[in-house]
Parts: C-alpha cells; structure tokens; sequence
C-alpha cells in the first residue's frame, strides 16, 4: 500500500461523477463526453476543479470510453482525446497535489464466446489507451464499471505490459452479487490479485448500502485495498434521479471503512456528495487487509475454495487413447469438449487439460482448448504441459485463476515455469522428483517439495497456491512405494500446511480388479491429506469412494450430496422403451442415444465374432470331413457362410443410420415430428457415428466420410443456432463438416474453400443488415478457378434472393441442406 | 397464452405438439425460470411531433416513417424500452448446445418467450405508473419501415450497456442474444391493437407456418 499519493493510513478520496455531471451543465444529448476534452475542454477543467475544492485526491481522466473502438465514427484519435483529457486534469490537479487517474472503461463491445472480439484485440484496444495515458503524464490508471472478468484481464494486462503506473480495477456488481456476466466476489478477487492489480474494488450499478456487503465479501477474499465508488442509489424509471442524498451517501459509505480504504462517489453523485464524503470520513484511519486466503481456483462463475476434497477429471490427455489422439491431429476441438462436459456433469471440480503429442503445436493448441473449453464449461482447468510456452499461452487467455500441472524440483524448471505462474496468478502443481528421479523414501520427496515451496515463496507465489503431487508408484511392481507416497503426503500436508493432489490410476497397474486397490488407495490417500485426487470422474466406483469419504470427514453437511446421489439408487435410464428397440435404426429414430451406441457396439462385436467364425469355417479342408463335402449348402444352412462385411463401420451407416434420418426427415416434413425430435435422432446417430469412429480408429480404418463441407455464418452476423442445426444433421448424414464460425469475413471462406479444395459451401445470415456480406462472400467464391456449390439459408433469405445473389441453392431448413448435399456430394 | 404454448409456438410445433415435447418445454422453462428472471429498463420521453416526424424531448433521437406515424398518431409521449435475459443465459445456452442439441433448441425457444414475458411485464410496470393513460401495442426497430439503426439509439439513451449488459454491434444485433428494444406510445385515448397480423409482417412471403394455413398470432 505504497503510492506516491497515498500514504495508506487514512481513506483515499476520489471524485464523482463525470457524465452525468456533464448533462446537467448543458452537454448535448448523444454527445460523447470524452470528445469535450478537444471541443470544450474548460467545461470538463471546471468539472475538475469543483471535485478538487470538494476534496478529491485522485482525479478520473475524461477518458472512460476513449478507445478506438467507441471513437470510431468521430474522427478523433485515440491519442489525441486522451493526452487532451489528461492535460486537462493534470492542470488542475497540480494546485492540489493531487493525482490523475488514466480512466479506461469498457469497450463497449462483448467479448468471446458471446460476442466475436477476441481477447488479443481487446488487449490491443487497451494498449493503446494506456501507451498514451503512460505518454500523457498519468499517475496512475483506473480499470473501472467492468462486468467481464475477461475485459478487465485484457485491460490489466495492457496497462502491465506497457507502462509501470500503479494500476486499481472496479468491477459493477448488481443487487444479485454478481456481474451481468455472472462473476462472483471470489472469483473477481482472486483473478484480479493474482494478475497483479494494486487496489480493486467495486464501482457503479447500486449505491452504498446495497454496495456495502459486497465490499466486505471482497475485503475477506483478497489482500489489497479495497475501492468503493457507489452510485447514489438507484435512477427513477421515469424521471431518471437519483434517489439518494449527500448525507446518507456520505454516512453510509463511510461505515463501510472497517473494510474499505479508497471512497468515491459514480452515477448521480456531484462535488457535494464528495464534500460530505470528506467531512465524513475525516480524522478515520484505514489499515490493511491482513487476511488468511484459502487456496482457490476459480473460473469467473464458478469459484472453487480448496477446502476439502477437490476431484481433478483426468480424462483430457491423449495418452494411451487412440481416439482423443486423432481428435487432436484432426482439430476435433467438439470432441474434446464433449469429455470435459461428461466430467463436469460426473461431479469433477477441476479439469487437467493436457494436449501434448507429436504432431500436435501445444504452444497454439493448448490456448484453443482452453477458449473452446471456458466458452461451454464452468469448472476451473489445470493446464498440463512440460512445455513453458504452452503453458504461457495457456494462461494468458484464461478467464479465471488457474491450475498449473507442473513444475518439480529441478532448478531449471523452476526457474523456467514459476514467473509465469506468478505473472498469470496461477497456483502450481510441484511433482516430488528432481533431476534423479522419483527419490525412494517420504523423506526425500518431503526435501523435494520444501524446496519446491521455498523457491515458489521468493517468486511471490504465495503459500496456498503451491500444491504438491508425492507421486504414486505402481504397488505390484514397488509394493513398499504405496506406504512411502502416504507418508509423505501426510507429512506436506500437516507439517507444510500445503494442498496435496496426487494421480491415483497407477497404483493397480498390472493387477485383476484394479478398481478395488484404486479405490482403498484412494480412500487412503484421502484420509493422509489428499485433497486434490486426479482420477476418471466418469469411473463411477472411484466417485463413489469420494462421496462416502467426504460424508465421514465432514465436509458434506448433513450428508446431504451422498443421500441425492444414493437415494434414487434406481437406475436413470429405467423407461420403458429401453431394451424394446429391436433395431439401430428403431434407436435413433426415437432418439436413444445410448441405447443406438449399446446396439452398433454390440453389432461391430457380432460381426468380428462372425469374421472369426468364418476363418475358422474356410480353414477346414474338405476332405477331412467328407460329410461336409458331399452336404449340399442349401441343405444345411447352418453351416454355410454368413457373409461378415469388410466395411462393417460403413454397412451400418448404410443400413442403419441413413434410412433412420430418412424416416425422421419424412416425419418432419410431414408435420409428424418437431425440430427437437429431428435433433435428439441426429445426436443418437451421432452417439453410434462416435463408437464407429472408435472402431475405425482401434482397427487403423479410414474413417467414414462422404466428402467435405464448409459452413459458416456471415460477417457481421453473430447468429448460429441455424448453422449448428445444419451441422449436426449433415454431420450425422456422413459428411465431414469444417465450421468456420461465426462473423466470417468472405476472405476467410474462400481461403477454406482453397486449402481443402471443398466441393460444397454453406452460408447462413439471420440479420437484413448482414445479407451484402452473404452476397460478397457468394460473390468472391464464384470468381474462383473451380468455384463450390453454395447454398444459402437463414430466417432472412429467400429463394428469390438466394437466385439475386447467385447461390446455387435456397436450403429452407437442414432437412433441405441435407438433400442438397447428397445431390452434390452423393 | 400459456408460456409452454408460447414456446411451442417458437419451435414451429403450436397445437400438434405431442405429449413429450411439450413436458421437455415444461421442463426447461421451469429450469430457465429458476434461475434467470428478465430484466429491463425503460424512461418516459414527451414527444414533439415535427413534420410528420417523432421527436423526443432531451435526447437526438427522432422517430419517421409510416409505421411511427400510425402507432403514434395519438401519443404525446413514449416509453423506450431495453429488456433482456442476460448473459446467464447465453451461459446456458452454451453449456446445453455442448451437451445436447436438441436441448438447446427448447432452450432457445424458451428463451425467447421468456424475454417477451418480460417485456409484458415491462409494459404491465409502465401502465401502473401512468394511470388514466393508455399505451399502444410495443413495436421495436425492425418492425415495418421502423429502421434497426434505432437500436443503437434506444439502448444509447437508456445506458442499457451500463445498466443491463447489453450492447449492440456494428450489424445492429443484441448482444446478449434474448434482448429486445422496443417503444411504446402513451395517448390520452384506447389505442387500436395494431402490429398483429400477418398483412404487416415482413415475413409473409417465407413464412412456413402461413403456407401451412395457420398464424403465430402475434
């Protein structure tokens, strides 16, 4: 709490509001108040100057939403509002000694995965605020009224990485406790510390009393001064007042200093809201927030306090699985994400996240997984890499606090990984082995992890985000190693005080019944001290063994999480049609998915079983068994060859699959069966798609494709639920489909269309505004060598436009696009 | 109507929908409810009338074309209104679309029901607070010749980024996805309801439900 201009013993007084100010002495209405710092910028100095007599120590540059994007329809440049607005306020300042705050605010645009901004150019508009802030003679910079975690990561960052100006951040909390994206206190607090802000705080959106248990939630989760810049109160609907007065506000606030150190006023507040302040306040001393923070990972909706145990899913990491690892080397980014959500929905707290291979770039794959995995799931991820510039790029776009899997005790590595874990706030997984191996005794792998934790201290990290893995050694091979790791682990987590974790699946390897010595190891471990197990959250058994052993130590209350998950001990997927469905065809179309996957495996086995059989007939010479020879075949059914395919994956797409979408598309188009339905047939079909991949992917077979299509939503369109109805169902009708998103620029389509020489595109645009850029994109296909197919469709277009524009095909909904295809494609 | 009618309305299926779709709506919309309630805000503005155009008082937004002019033929005055479902439900969505498709598409459907139960719930707010006055129908740019440019200027003058979350990109679109802007008028007299009907929608030409001899009856 060491600031040139703030000694950190009594409350720091900020201003009030600017905007809002600004409407009352006569600005315009639709004027952008930062553009009066080029055109008026003596209204903005007497703005100022009133704030100061009123006591403000701290100024907020007009610049709130001077960045390029907000600016761009004004003619002015970034550059330009900025140095003007920061001139102004460091005139005024200087009678007062006070300080001038560079203001950012929000960019005014949503970031992905909700809107198309990508975190990189979020950083750069941010970057070029806070070069000319820096430039202009700031003393500090304010981050303030975010409601995206993401942004406000994306702005802290700009201003570390480019100026060495003291940085506070304040996040806009409504009367729910969260932000409209859904951050909790936690998660905002511990995100924001790790990544190096100065003081954060709370600004905007409700007044100080609603203001007031957030601040205190906040001042308990992080070590920072706490800010508080409230509204007065809360705007009449009709009238647009504000309904609280100076002397409340001013009295309100100021009991909040028990947690709070830094006060100010936002929306509807003036110099005479910060008068009262300041007479308030006066003669209150403040201290530091001397606070014992539990070790937390978090994601921005969900915050995960390790304060008992914690499920680590395992299940993404290629090793030893055919499947996920062709995933990778396809870029099946879906598939992926499909095994983190059956982990978060199997009651996983955090996810590993793994994607190392050869073949696979980790140092871009691994930042695309994480995007893909935070954009559909909320649980916390640890990255997993031995490669450090992975790791960075991993941390870097992450929305939250994360884990990362890991260092050891080699210095190199050390040295390597924990500034970057530092700099990204993350906590550490330390592996107890060095550049000597796994040592033998606990003792030795105690001295590795105090080593560990001694180097991560002088980075900074701190205590609680160092996590300790003792290793565990296969019990039929190193049978006393069992014992070793136990103690070991008890001992970190007694006498260090340190979170364990620790990967259980080796344990049993090479011994029947492994789920037994896994589990009672499990079990073990917990009750030495582990709180962070690596396990398969889909293993039922292993799960099970963590909800007993979380009722027994306490952490489940009343016993409550073991009762939901015992009480209906009756099988879920106990409805009636189940086991009725005689066909593949029959499950899919009544949208059973596991019910087809059970049936096309159980299909696959017959037909090798009936490979082998057939082997085994055409081996035995004829004459040998002269009854056979003389035994007409028509004669003895039995005994003839049952034709097993060669192709079985592609029999059952053909036999099973096709006709049974057929039958769905015909009820569809019937009237007979509804959107819905027509979508749970085509994830049944799916479900049997992926156990047919496995096979072709166990047996080295090339996989069932029928040609290649590329769809894509429309540049300046951010609507997909169409394009992804689409997808779903030409996926399952056989065709490989590359999804270039959404808010395609046409350039990118047809680069696509080149680099994989596609035969057939699909563009889709919901909005009247974004149709010129389906005509673009039509258009600049069409003046290729070997142009594509294209079809069209979405709520906006019509046969007759679709003709105007020069599309091949009018597709009315995916029924027809799947037609279209098969015409195209066969 | 009955929100789930509402929402199998949405999903194309209306009167004939069988008994299993209608419990999974049911089911999602009881799941959507307990967790995101709509949210809106929403100001009164006196209008001007200028040459035929709407303009409104302490702002620079100024409202023509043929589909103002009859909505607000009467009116001395107009609420703005911004009402959404929010990022959660984006969140939702997301999570749903991850791990079932069809799910999702209920889901949509009901969101978007959802989010014109708010605005219902909105106008039934902006009625208690002018007694003795009557409201027109909502309409919302993008309606007639209304144009969608007005978007921007709606959610502009009610701060709806800072007060909702919401905000509108370069094409005009909401974002989070289940917001609506819409402008009410307020006269001294019952106004005719007026934007139902297929004769004013833009999509009668497309429309599969018209084809199919039936109406949404909005």
């Amino acid at each position: 709490m060491n600031f040139p201009f703030w000694d950190g013993e009594t409350p720091l007084l900020l201003d009030g509001a600017m905007g809002t100010i600004l409407q009352e002495r006569g600005m315009k209405p639709g004027t952008q108040p930062e553009l009066l710092n080029l055109s008026d910028p003596a209204l903005i100095a007497s703005v100022h100057r009133d704030y100061l007599k009123a006591g403000s120590r701290v100024l907020y540059s007009n610049t709130f939403g001077a960045n390029a994007h907000k600016l761009r329809k004004s003619g002015k440049s970034v550059r330009a509002v900025i140095s003007a607005g920061i001139a102004i306020a460091k005139r005024e300042a200087s009678a007062y000694s006070a300080a001038v705050a560079l203001d950012i605010g929000p960019l005014g645009e949503l970031l992905e995965p909700m809107g198309t901004l990508s975190f990189e150019a979020a950083y750069e508009l941010f970057r070029e605020m806070a070069v000319a802030g820096a430039e202009s003679g700031a003393d500090l910079v304010v981050i303030e009224t975010m409601t995206d975690l993401y942004e406000a990561k994306a702005a802290l960052l700009a201003v570390k990485e480019n100026t060495t100006l003291p940085v506070f951040v304040t996040m806009s909390f409504d009367e729910t406790g969260r932000t409209f994206t859904g951050c909790t206190v936690a998660s905002i607090a511990r995100t924001l510390e790790g990544l190096g802000a100065d003081a954060i705080g709370l600004n905007c959106s409700t007044g100080p009393d609603r203001m007031s248990p957030l601040l205190r939630e906040l001042s308990e989760n992080t070590r920072l001064p706490v800010i508080a810049k409230p509204n007065a109160g809360l705007p009449d609907p009709v009238t647009g007042q504000y309904d609280m007065e100076p002397d409340t506000f001013a009295a309100t606030l100021a009991d909040c200093l028990e947690y709070v150190s830094i006060v100010g006023g936002c929306c509807g507040t003036s110099p005479e809201y910060i008068r009262r302040l300041r007479e308030t306040v006066s003669g209150k001393r403040v201290h530091a927030n001397a606070v014992q923070l539990p070790s937390f990972v978090c994601t921005p909706v969900a915050p995960c306090k390790i304060t008992g145990v914690r499920v680590i899913g395992e299940r993404i990491n290629p090793t030893g699985k055919k499947r996920f690892q062709q995933a990778l080397l396809e870029n099946d980014l879906d598939y992926i994400l499909d095994v983190a959500v059956k982990q978060e929905d199997a009651g996983a707290d955090i996810l590993d996240v793994n994607v190392g291979f050869p073949g696979v770039d980790e140092v871009s794959m691994l930042p695309r997984v994480v995007k893909k995995l935070q954009s559909a799931v909320s649980l916390p991820l640890q990255l997993d890499s031995s490669n450090p510039d992975a790791l960075e790029a991993g941390l870097r776009v992450y929305n939250g606090k994360a884990a990362v899997n890991s260092v050891n005790g080699n210095r190199e590595v050390l040295e390597r990984v924990l500034p970057v874990v530092k700099k990204y706030g993350a906590a550490v997984v330390g592996l107890t082995l060095d550049k000597n191996g796994i040592p033998q005794t606990a003792a030795e792998r105690v001295a590795i992890a105090e080593r560990i934790l001694d180097a991560a201290l002088s980075y900074g990290i701190p205590k609680e985000d160092v996590w300790i893995d003792c290793l565990t050694l296969t019990v039929s091979a190193q049978q006393e190693q069992a014992m070793e790791t136990l103690n070991a682990l008890r001992h970190v987590r007694e006498v260090l005080g340190l979170q364990t974790v620790l990967g259980v699946s080796n344990i049993s390897f090479g011994l029947p019944n492994r789920g037994l010595i896994a589990r009672t190891f499990l079990t073990q471990a917990m009750q030495c001290g582990l709180t962070l197990p690596i396990i398969n959250p889909n293993q039922q058994d292993m799960m099970d063994a963590v909800t007993a052993y979380r009722v027994l130590s306490g952490e489940d209350a009343q016993c409550r999480a073991y009762i939901a998950r015992f009480a209906d001990a009756a099988p879920v997927t106990q409805t009636a049609v189940s086991g009725n469905s005689a066909t593949i065809q029959d499950a899919i179309v009544k949208g059973l998915q596991a019910e087809a996957a059970r049936l096309a495996k159980a299909a696959l086995q017959e037909n090798a079983q009936q490979s082998r059989d057939n082997a085994e007939l055409s081996e035995t010479p004829a004459s040998d068994n002269p009854e056979l020879s003389e035994t007409p075949a028509s004669d003895n059914p039995e005994l003839s060859e049952t034709p097993a395919s060669d192709n079985p994956e592609l029999s059952i797409v053909e036999r099973e699959l096709i006709p049974a979408l057929d039958r769905v598309g015909e009820a569809y188009e019937q009237g007979k069966a509804f959107l819905p339905q027509l979508l749970s047939a085509a994830q049944a079909a799916q479900a049997v798609f992926e156990v047919l991949r496995e096979s072709l992917a166990e047996r080295g077979g090339a996989s069932v494709q029928k040609g290649t299509i590329i769809v894509a939503t429309v540049q300046g369109d951010i609507h997909d639920i169409g394009k992804n109805i689409v997808k779903t169902v030409l996926e399952n009708y056989g065709y490989h489909v590359v999804d270039l998103g959404r808010d395609v620029p046409p350039e990118t389509v047809v680069e696509a269309v080149t680099a994989r020489n596609v035969k057939l595109v699909g563009l889709s645009a919901l909005m009247t505004t974004t149709l010129p850029a389906m005509e673009e994109t039509v258009k600049q296909l069409k003046q290729l060598a070997s142009p594509p197919v294209i079809m069209v469709g979405g709520a906006v277009v019509t046969p007759e436009y679709a003709a105007h524009m020069g599309a091949d095909y009018y597709a009315k909904d995916a029924k027809a696009s799947a037609e279209i295809a098969k015409k195209v494609l066969g | 109507m009955e929100l789930v009618r509402e929402v199998l309305r949405y999903l194309g299926a209306g009167q004939s929908a069988p008994e299993s779709l209608y419990r999974e709506a049911s089911e999602l919309l009881a799941e959507l409810q307990s967790g995101i309630q709509p949210r809106y805000v929403y100001r009164l503005f006196p209008v001007r009338r200028e040459n035929g155009a709407f303009c409104l008082q302490d702002t620079s937004i100024v409202l023509c074309g043929h589909t103002v002019r009859t909505m607000l033929e009467d009116c001395d005055a107009v609420f703005l209104l911004v009402c959404t479902l929010g990022a959660a439900f984006d969140n939702m969505f997301r999570a749903a679309r991850a791990r079932d498709m069809s799910k999702a598409v209920i889901l949509d459907a009901c969101g978007s029901a959802l989010t014109e139960a708010g605005c219902d719930a909105a106008e039934h707010e902006l009625s208690a607070r002018c007694p003795g006055r009557f409201l027109t129908d909502r309409f919302s740019p993008g309606y007639g010749d209304m144009p969608l440019s007005l978007q921007a200027d709606i959610c502009g003058v009610l701060n709806a980024s800072r007060r909702l979350g919401v905000c509108v990109t370069d094409s005009m679109t909401l974002n989070p996805q289940k917001s609506v802007t819409a402008v009410i008028g307020v006269a001294n007299r019952p106004q005719k309801a007026r934007v139902r009907g297929c004769a004013y929608c833009d999509m009668k030409e497309t429309c599969t439900l018209r084809k199919s001899g039936a109406s949404c009856q909005i």
